[in-house]
């Protein structure tokens, strides 16, 4: 087990490599850059801003000093909140986004499993179109949507919730952005697991457990249910990446001091230090949840265990 | 366990069923992916078709409705008329008398202490519902003139936008964008998913290897925000929002195309056209794309919804299409915007939008059970 | 009907049918059955005689779409109809299943032990503790080596005859009335098969329940049933003692069955015929990757120096179990794997011969498939599949001259020239193999290597296959490599048998003498198991 996760470990690291070098380059050819306003600096200023940051040296010597810093942890200046490094600000942002963003992920699991089971054991039912229809509207309304509409009623019409903020990190404060960030991964986790499920009550050693005259609690839970919650596994990792590195519309909507904005910020910005600080937050994340994914996977099912 | 039917084959032309048209078939007796279809093309020829009979541009803007709610009078009703004519009398310097507006045409009467030159009624003219106003009588050496003219009446069902353009226009725009990005972006990422899936699961070996590496490193790219750094930096053409799209959403297509592709590979038929000795290429065309037809489908309505949310999302961080252009993303982010002042910005494209999702899914999932191996 | 006066399973006026969407289909068309206490029942039947629907439609365990209707009585007590929990008190404790397909049929994220423990616990009401104690007895009695250690392991890491042993073991934990067996050896080697069945015969002994075997398989019917009943679409046909069906079958259908048994002999070529496809020291590595940072691969030896002569006219039976070789051998031979070793085809040395350099000779050298429902692509109509060889080594061919061969091909297999405008899911799987013969024959081969031609078929479509791939050779003098698992087939085809294990060549000679006079050990229990039981 150990020998495996060192492994894959070590298959990370030309991964990050790989994904630092594609933006690196991405962002460098494309034109434009952090210090050309609407309205141009002089030049002399221009020239100033460009030999502080560096920036005026061959893109192949910036490339190896960024990458001989970022292995040190140190991830540059941000160019546009001149008073903080890369690193400092994603060490601001990232408690708020990762807090929130597990509360999010909690309940889209734990909500759509449960929808999604019911739906299945009910199949074809009205109740099981009905909680499809919703997991439907779920995917399909854009939470730029989804989370004016909760601010409107229950901050503005009913005001029982705040509209947005942080406050004092309370419950209060979260629950109206979790449910917009939770909302469209639940309704996934929802279909995955009804489809999943079916597929699982169908297979031939659930007609053995049947054939036995095995409780259906037994049949369903112990047989069917662990079977089932494979692919549910396989999309954890994708969607907790997503969810705990923070959403831009989210974060804006409630205005919530996470990372999220950064990444969006970053880009329209030409903010080159703060877009690859955020990349490679995400692209860790990314690998690491597969690795967790691959872990409990193993825990799941005997057949993939690593050895 | 059914029984084998024997067919018998007895007339000299018989056309056999093919297995689309099976799927065909069994497609037709969903009711709800058959409802799904019927409001797609409702909506396709609603946001293609619409604009035509429409009076409207998208870009023509009403300096006169500003945000106003929808309604299925015509604008604007008789008494706010009357405070138009106010408002022209006195940047006319004329005093407004007499005012009656019966169906098309108006008739007033204005007063003043000077002659009143006949040209003020380029006054009335000015505003948008007035239109040919001419003067039908001059009285009182010229001091009081009787003016008559049409009365320009619009209709604006979904009402305005905060530019003063008609939303339903803006809808139907919105649609043939959102539209098109959907279904050009999922083209694109058909092509290149099932082109590079089909040569890894096929070839195998050493090349499937590292052809799977690099969709893996892709894939740890974050990709929404890839779209972003790209479209920020490389400009917001509509052809490009696409590309780029397009070109994100391949990877979970050549990977499901790949997956096919290797069982594929395995079963005889591959094997019997080896034998026979087609080439490698020849035998990827013949056999195995025709093959992953079903779950390619099956994904493509998909990945259309998908792009469509995508771009949406390019739109609420305001880099979709550039305005006066517009798409149900942009329209949604701009209604969200509005929500208390104006719901109607947020509502009727939000209907559109998630009606014709819905449809999707509903065609989708209609096209999975069609297409289903299990249920041959 | 005969007497039901010790009948502990009575089953009067059954119906089974399904709802699809093409109507309803009567798989079970109201049958009456009898199971006596300790006897074995066989219900025999082809594929589609709705043998199992029969036993499931009894025990509960039908699909959704599935409606079952009439009388089947456990000691009295009504069966179809049943509230499900009264029913799970039957089910698992006085009747139980075992099933085809071992793979499937165990859940491959438990351990054996506990899911023989499952239904102890849940029917007998014991501590776990008790439980695997009765587990650990039971795969004792199964047969399964070091029960102790085995207890533990999980589906996965046993052979398919170790997985039905557990199945058994499960199947006895409650001492039932009642086993129902669906194809219990269908998916097993024919040696895996004999020690199944014996055990069972074993079991039966000792414990006294009454088995119901529900197999197509006559063989396994004559030297295991007490009772026969024979089934064909949806109704039985025919019932009476073993002795009776085997001995005086009455129904037309019956006799059919018995009849296509495969018989004939295939007299040698003359020694001085032209040897025209050669394989010397053949052999054949997979190598089983090791990933990026797992090591070096490992290699796995499938065919180990086979020397193979094959002569015009000839026909030479390769037969072992699964993992023989058999079938890579064949592909070897065909140049369709990477190999070393010596091939020549007629006067040409093809050992060093590429992928480009062996594609004219393909046309000379034809494979047949085993699955009649694979080896057709199923979305190209008959005419296309069947021409598909013309487009590659004949490509300046008309179209109508394409079609005259078709139509002339298809006629030379017995199928209506018609057909070549359908598509291969409209045929049954007799009719797919005569197209994949078609296929082949097309291009007017040489030599035509047929890899399990007839497993996959019903026995009474096998013997018109095996008619026809005779006519064929006498017609066109063809040479036939005739690999296969079935040795009575085997018998009736070939002139010469080799027999493979591990991948490697066992024994070889004369098809009688291997038959009559088997000199090899292995050669002996596979024979025996074949044909005695």
């Amino acid at each position: 087990m150990i020998a495996f996760i060192l492994r894959r470990l070590a298959s990370a690291v030309p991964t990050l490599f790989i994904v630092v070098t594609i933006s690196f380059f991405l962002m460098r050819f494309a034109p434009g850059g952090p210090f050309n306003l609407e309205r141009p600096l002089p030049p002399s200023t221009m020239e100033n801003l460009m030999r502080t940051y560096h920036l005026d040296q061959p893109l192949w010597r910036q490339y190896i000093t960024y990458l001989s810093n970022a292995v040190t942890g140190d991830f540059g200046p941000s160019y546009i909140y001149h008073d903080n490094n890369v690193a400092q600000l994603i060490g601001k942002g990232l408690p708020y986004s990762m807090e929130l963003g597990f509360y999010a992920l909690v309940l889209a699991v734990v909500g759509g499993v449960v929808a999604g089971t019911i739906a299945a054991l009910r199949q074809n039912s009205f109740l099981d179109f009905t909680i499809m229809s919703v997991a439907t509207i779920g995917v399909t309304v854009p939470n730029f949507v989804v989370g004016p509409v909760l601010t409107l009623v229950f901050a503005i019409v009913l005001a029982w919730l705040p509209a947005g903020g942080w406050g004092d990190g309370s419950l209060r404060f979260l629950i109206l952005p979790m449910i917009a960030l939770a909302l469209p991964q639940l309704a996934v986790f929802a279909r995955l697991t009804r489809g999943s499920m079916i597929e699982a009550l169908n297979t031939d050693h659930i007609r053995t457990a049947r054939a036995y005259g095995l409780p259906p609690r037994a049949v369903v839970v112990t047989h069917a249910m662990r079977g089932a919650l494979l692919p549910v596994v396989s999309y954890l990792a994708p969607c907790a990446a997503a969810l705990l590195t923070g959403s831009a519309v989210v974060e804006t909507i409630f205005t919530i001091p996470g990372v999220g904005r950064y990444f969006v910020l970053g880009a329209i910005n030409r903010d080159y230090t703060l877009v690859m600080g955020t990349v490679i937050l995400i692209a860790i994340f990314v690998i690491v949840f597969n690795l967790v994914v691959d872990i409990l996977y193993g825990l799941l099912d005997p057949r993939v265990r690593h050895d | 366990m059914t029984e084998i039917v024997q067919t018998p084959v007895s007339a000299p032309e018989t056309r056999g069923r093919s297995l689309f048209q099976l799927a065909a078939l069994r497609f037709r007796r969903n009711r709800a992916a058959m409802a799904g279809c019927v409001m797609l093309a409702l909506i396709a020829l609603f946001s293609f078709i619409g604009p035509f009979f429409s009076p409207h541009t998208y870009d023509q803007v009403f300096p006169s409705y500003v945000s106003i709610g929808p309604s299925l009078e015509p604008r604007p009703d008789t008494s706010t008329l009357r405070d138009v004519m106010e408002g022209v009398a006195t940047r006319a310097r004329v005093t407004l008398q007499e005012f009656n507006v019966e169906g098309e045409t108006f008739t007033a009467t204005v007063t003043s202490e000077q002659p009143i030159d006949p040209r003020a009624t380029r006054y009335f003219d000015r505003a948008n519902e007035f239109e040919n106003t001419k003067v039908v009588a001059t009285e009182d050496d010229g001091r009081r003139l009787r003016v008559e003219g049409q009365v320009d009446r619009e209709y604006f069902p979904f009402g305005t936008d905060s530019n003063g353009r008609d939303l339903l226009v803006r809808v139907m725009l919105g649609g043939q964008i959102s539209i098109a990005v959907g279904l050009l972006a999922s083209l694109v990422s058909l092509g290149l998913g099932v082109v590079y899936g089909a040569t890894s699961g096929y070839i195998g070996g050493r090349i499937d290897n590292v052809m799977m590496r690099l969709v893996e490193i892709l894939y740890s790219l974050p990709f929404v925000f890839l779209v972003v750094v790209l479209v920020v930096f490389f400009g917001r053409s509509f052809i490009l929002i696409f590309l780029v799209i397009g070109a994100v959403e391949w990877l979970d297509m050549a990977r499901i195309v790949r997956g096919q592709t290797l069982a594929l590979k395995r079963r005889e038929f591959v094997g019997a056209a080896q034998a026979l000795g087609l080439t490698d290429w020849q035998i990827i065309r013949r056999h195995i794309i025709p093959n992953t037809i079903g779950p390619v489908i099956v994904f493509v309505t998909v990945v259309v919804p998908k792009v469509i949310l995508l771009e949406s999302f390019l739109s609420f961080l305001g880099l979709g299409v550039q305005a006066p252009l517009t798409s149900w993303g942009a329209l949604i982010s701009e209604g969200a915007n509005n929500i208390q002042s104006a719901p109607w910005l947020l509502i009727f494209p939000a209907i559109f939008f998630v009606v014709t999702l819905f449809s999707l899914n509903f065609v989708g999932d209609g096209l999975r059970d069609a297409l289903d191996p299990k249920d041959r | 009907m005969t007497e039901i006066n010790d009948s502990i399973l009575a089953v009067r006026g059954l119906k089974v049918d399904f709802s699809t969407p093409d109507g309803t289909v009567e798989a079970v068309k109201g049958i009456d059955l009898d199971v006596r206490s300790g006897e074995t029942l066989a219900v025999v039947g082809e594929s589609g005689s709705g043998k199992s629907q029969t036993m499931m439609g009894i025990m509960g365990l039908l699909a959704k779409n599935g409606r079952v209707v009439g009388s089947a009585r456990y000691r009295g007590q009504e069966l179809v109809g049943l509230a499900p929990k009264a029913l799970n008190k039957v089910r698992g404790s006085k009747i139980t299943m075992i099933f085809q397909e071992p793979m499937t049929s165990l859940d491959p994220l438990y351990t054996i032990g506990r899911q023989i423990a499952e239904p102890i616990v849940h029917h007998r009401n014991s501590t776990s503790k008790e439980a695997r104690k009765r587990v650990l007895e039971l795969l004792e009695l199964v047969g399964i080596p070091e029960p102790a250690r085995r207890i533990d392991s999980y589906p996965h890491e046993l052979s398919g005859g170790q997985r039905q042993r557990v199945m058994i073991a499960m199947a006895l934990a409650n001492e039932p009335d009642i086993l129902i067996a669906d194809e219990p050896t269908t998916a097993l080697d024919v040696t895996i098969q004999a020690q199944i069945l014996e055990l069972l015969k074993s079991l039966q002994k000792r414990f006294g329940m009454a088995i119901v075997l529900i197999t197509h398989d006559l063989g396994i019917v004559k030297h295991f049933a007490d009772r026969v009943a024979v089934m064909r679409r949806g109704e039985i046909v025919e019932e009476g003692t073993t002795a009776e069906i085997f001995e005086r079958p009455k129904a037309d259908y019956t006799r059919m069955l018995l009849a296509a048994e495969p018989s004939g002999r295939k007299a040698p070529p003359a020694d001085h015929a032209p040897i025209i496809l050669e394989g010397r020291n053949v052999a054949v590595d997979y190598s089983i990757p090791g990933g990026l940072f797992r090591g070096a691969a490992s290699v796995f030896r499938a065919v180990d120096g086979v020397n193979l002569r094959l002569r015009q006219g000839q026909t030479i039976g390769i037969v072992g179990e699964s993992g023989s070789g058999k079938s890579t051998l064949g592909r070897a031979l065909l140049r369709l794997l990477p190999s070393s070793g010596h091939y020549r085809f007629g006067a040409t040395d093809i050992s060093g011969f590429d992928r480009g350099a062996m594609r004219p000779l393909r046309r000379e050298l034809q494979l047949v498939f085993q699955d009649p429902y694979g080896s057709l692509s199923p979305r190209r109509t008959v005419g296309e599949i069947i021409t598909e060889g013309l487009y590659v080594h004949e490509p300046d061919l008309g179209r109508a001259e394409r079609d005259r061969r078709a139509i002339a091909a298809l006629k030379e297999v017995g199928l209506d020239p018609a057909s070549r405008n359908r598509y291969p899911h409209e045929f049954s799987g007799g009719q797919r193999q005569r197209i994949a013969i078609a296929r082949a024959m097309i291009l007017k081969p040489k030599v035509v290597i047929l890899d399990e031609p007839t497993s996959a078929l019903d026995r009474s479509v096998q013997g018109q296959v095996i008619e026809l791939l005779r006519d064929l050779q006498q017609k066109h003098g063809l040479s036939y490599i005739f690999i296969s698992h079935d040795l009575s087939v085997v018998k009736a085809m070939s002139d010469y048998v080799i027999v493979m294990k591990n991948g490697r060549i066992v024994e070889e000679g004369e098809t009688d003498a291997i038959f009559e006079a088997p000199k090899e050990t292995y050669t002996r229990t596979l024979i025996g198991a074949a044909f005695h039981v």
